[in-house]
């Protein structure tokens, strides 16, 4: 066993689960969205890129390039609701704006974890 | 910056991020979670961007004061703990990165990167030179100087600063890395169309050896020009295939022969290798008692020498381990011994060679031999470049320096391979026939011939081979040395070669109709040569020389 893939393991798989865990709901209000899961998300997804750094080989580069996506959209949410938030301009459209990127970023995460398991599942130790 | 520093920087900044990311994440959260008190005296807590301004301004020690409202005793017992934090692990990521900056083996892996660029982007002639010392710096002097470029591969960082701080125009890129990998060969650029040759001059024989395999194996085109002290190494080299094989010892000893038999030959061959001009009196060796003073690589080869020249001849070497025994002419003792030269009768001797690996032995067996007798012909080794000035004062007949022909020979197989060739073809020649050709040198060009070497084809005589695919006129040798004023008369020049294919013409008539491809050797006044060039290029100056009326 390999503590550090079991760190970097932990850390994609939970992103995506955190990153589900806040997308999951209604598309049209924020009761269903919790804005601190939202922010464990963003960290999560940080370390998650931060472990994925200086991997040189084709698989390292892709996994990287799925969690900068992953972090662009979830930061970009987070944005976009902290604007709309003091500017009392909450409603459907921004909510769903929110919501959507934050749908997007999962779709990477879902990327780089099948990537990441695929990986692990080449090597043949 | 390229991909592999990057990464490397990338690497070793995982740590200092995480830490980073979790510092913030723990003062965020703690900010949220503590209640605080607004102006109006209501309870609230933190908003997480409110928690994320705040630490961003604290942590890089800006410190904007407390927002949105004045801090609760609870929010500061926080916030005194975090500003430790944060700032700690602020610095402690700067101080990574910066002392990764500085790391050498990034330095290294940045100054290859921009080495590679350097190579890339040479679009002219050059040669690779390995190692960088006081040899190899003449050698890229003199390469500069012909108009080619010049890429250095040097081991030691010294040396390398050394190279930076000598600045020379055009700038020669330098390369810090072990030769024996075979990847620092491929880096400085031996794949390349525009690589002209490959010079590899080290003491090490075996070095030198490993070398010319490994370059042969990546780019068998790449001439290469190799030193050898052994027989054996030379022979080593040339199975591998290498072009030039420098054996600085048996220069000498040749050149020996050369000034015992045919020293005009030997004239022209200091004139060719810039060491001489041709006004001076050929040496030549008389034939009585050699003293030689060392039995080491350069002792033997003369020995050789003198042993098919029937000259009689002693040799005295300190080291008993070099010497065979069944060698009866060799004496084990120290030259440098006043009873020691007297006992080999040196009072009768014609000649004493100096040829120890020291050079202090042998200014002072020297002037030691100069005094037992006055008539006595003194021809010494200079080892080191910088003694340069001490055996030039030193009244010394005749001077041998292995390292500089090496670095004349080097220069002259790479920038004039044809009067490598020439030379060559010389040799076999009679003395009659040189001392003839040096009277014909000085009578028709005067008194410093210059050596000149032009290919026809488009790039370098783009007239004559224009002229030469329409098949319409013969062009001879004699239409290109006219003047290109009268084109009656002849000018300043004597063709010494000529090459078509892979054969030779040594001295080739003039009436000689020229082919494309072909490859001829000129010795000729600058002035003729600025003729030849405009004459070969030019069409209208060709059209004119070739007009019959």
């Amino acid at each position: 066993m390999n503590l550090e893939k079991v760190r970097a393991g932990f850390f994609i798989i939970l992103a995506m689960t955190l990153n589900f865990g806040f997308f999951y709901g209604e598309m049209d209000s924020l009761i269903h969205h919790s804005k601190y899961e939202l922010f464990a998300a963003i960290v999560v997804n940080l370390i998650a890129t931060t472990l994925k750094l200086g991997d040189k080989t084709q698989t390292g580069s892709v996994l990287l390039a799925t969690s900068l996506v992953a972090d662009i959209q979830l930061i970009t949410a987070a944005t976009i609701w902290t604007v709309a938030y003091y500017n009392n301009a909450i409603n459907p459209e921004s909510i769903g704006l929110i919501i959507s990127l934050s749908g997007g970023a999962l779709m990477a995460n879902f990327v780089s974890v099948i990537l990441y398991i695929s990986d692990a599942l080449k090597s043949k130790r | 910056m390229n991909n592999n520093s990057l990464f490397l920087i990338l690497q070793k900044m995982r740590t200092p991020f995480i830490v980073l990311i979790s510092v913030y994440t723990i003062s965020i959260i703690g900010l949220i979670s503590i209640e605080g008190v607004d102006n109006d005296g209501n309870p609230y807590y933190m908003s997480i961007f409110d928690a994320f301004y705040f630490i961003s301004y604290t942590a890089t020690t800006i410190g904007f004061g407390e927002t949105p409202y004045t801090f609760s005793y609870n929010q500061r017992i926080w916030v005194s703990m975090l500003i430790y934090l944060t700032v700690i692990g602020w610095f402690y990521s700067i101080g990574t990165l910066i002392s990764l900056l500085q790391d050498r083996v990034l330095k290294k892996e940045i100054d290859k990167n921009k080495f590679i660029k350097q190579i890339k982007n040479l679009r002219e002639d050059f040669f690779i030179i390995l190692g960088y010392n006081s040899t190899t710096k003449k050698i890229i002097e003199k390469s500069l100087n012909k108009g080619y470029r010049v890429v250095v591969i040097e081991k030691d960082e010294d040396r390398v600063n050394e190279l930076l701080l000598d600045s020379y125009t055009p700038i020669v890129p330098v390369l810090q890395a072990d030769i024996q990998d075979p990847n620092a060969l491929e880096i400085a650029g031996i794949t390349s169309k525009y690589c002209k040759g490959l010079v590899s001059l080290f003491a090490n024989d075996k070095l030198n050896l490993r070398i010319a395999i490994t370059s042969k194996t990546i780019n068998k085109k790449v001439p290469l020009a190799v030193k050898s002290t052994t027989e054996n190494q030379s022979e080593n080299l040339m199975d591998v295939g290498v072009e030039i094989v420098e054996n600085p010892f048996h220069i000498i000893s040749n050149q020996i022969d050369l000034s015992l038999n045919t020293p005009s030959i030997y004239q022209i061959e200091k004139w060719i290798y810039n060491m001489d001009n041709l006004l001076k009196q050929p040496l030549k060796l008389p034939r009585g008692l050699y003293i030689i003073c060392g039995y080491g690589r350069m002792g033997k080869e003369i020995y050789k020498v003198l042993k098919k020249n029937k000259i009689h001849a002693k040799f005295i070497e300190i080291d008993k381990e070099k010497v065979d025994i069944n060698k009866s002419d060799i004496l084990v003792a120290d030259a440098d011994d006043k009873e020691i030269l007297k006992n080999l009768d040196i009072e009768n001797a014609s000649v004493i060679i100096a040829g120890t690996n020291d050079d202090t032995t042998n200014l002072s067996l020297l002037s030691t031999a100069k005094k037992l007798n006055k008539n006595i012909i003194t021809i010494a080794r200079e080892n080191e470049i910088k003694n340069y000035s001490i055996f030039k004062y030193s009244n010394i007949d005749y001077i041998f320096m292995p390292s500089r022909i090496l670095i004349n020979k080097t220069i002259n197989a790479l920038v004039n391979p044809m009067s490598d060739k020439f030379l060559y073809l010389l040799k076999s020649q009679t003395e009659k026939f040189a001392s003839d050709l040096i009277e014909k040198l000085l009578l028709t060009i005067g008194n410093y011939p210059e050596l000149f070497e032009l290919k026809i084809n488009k790039k370098e005589a783009f007239a004559i081979s224009t002229l030469i695919e329409k098949k319409e006129n013969n062009i001879t040798l004699k239409n290109l040395m006219t003047t290109r004023d009268e084109k009656k008369e002849l000018n300043n020049i004597i063709a010494l070669l000529l090459q078509r294919g892979k054969k030779f013409y040594l001295l080739p008539d003039n009436d000689m109709i020229l082919e494309e491809n072909d490859q001829i050797l000129f010795a000729a006044s600058s002035e003729a040569i600025n003729d030849i060039e405009y004459i070969a290029q030019n069409s209208y100056e060709l059209e004119y020389v070739l007009s019959s009326s």
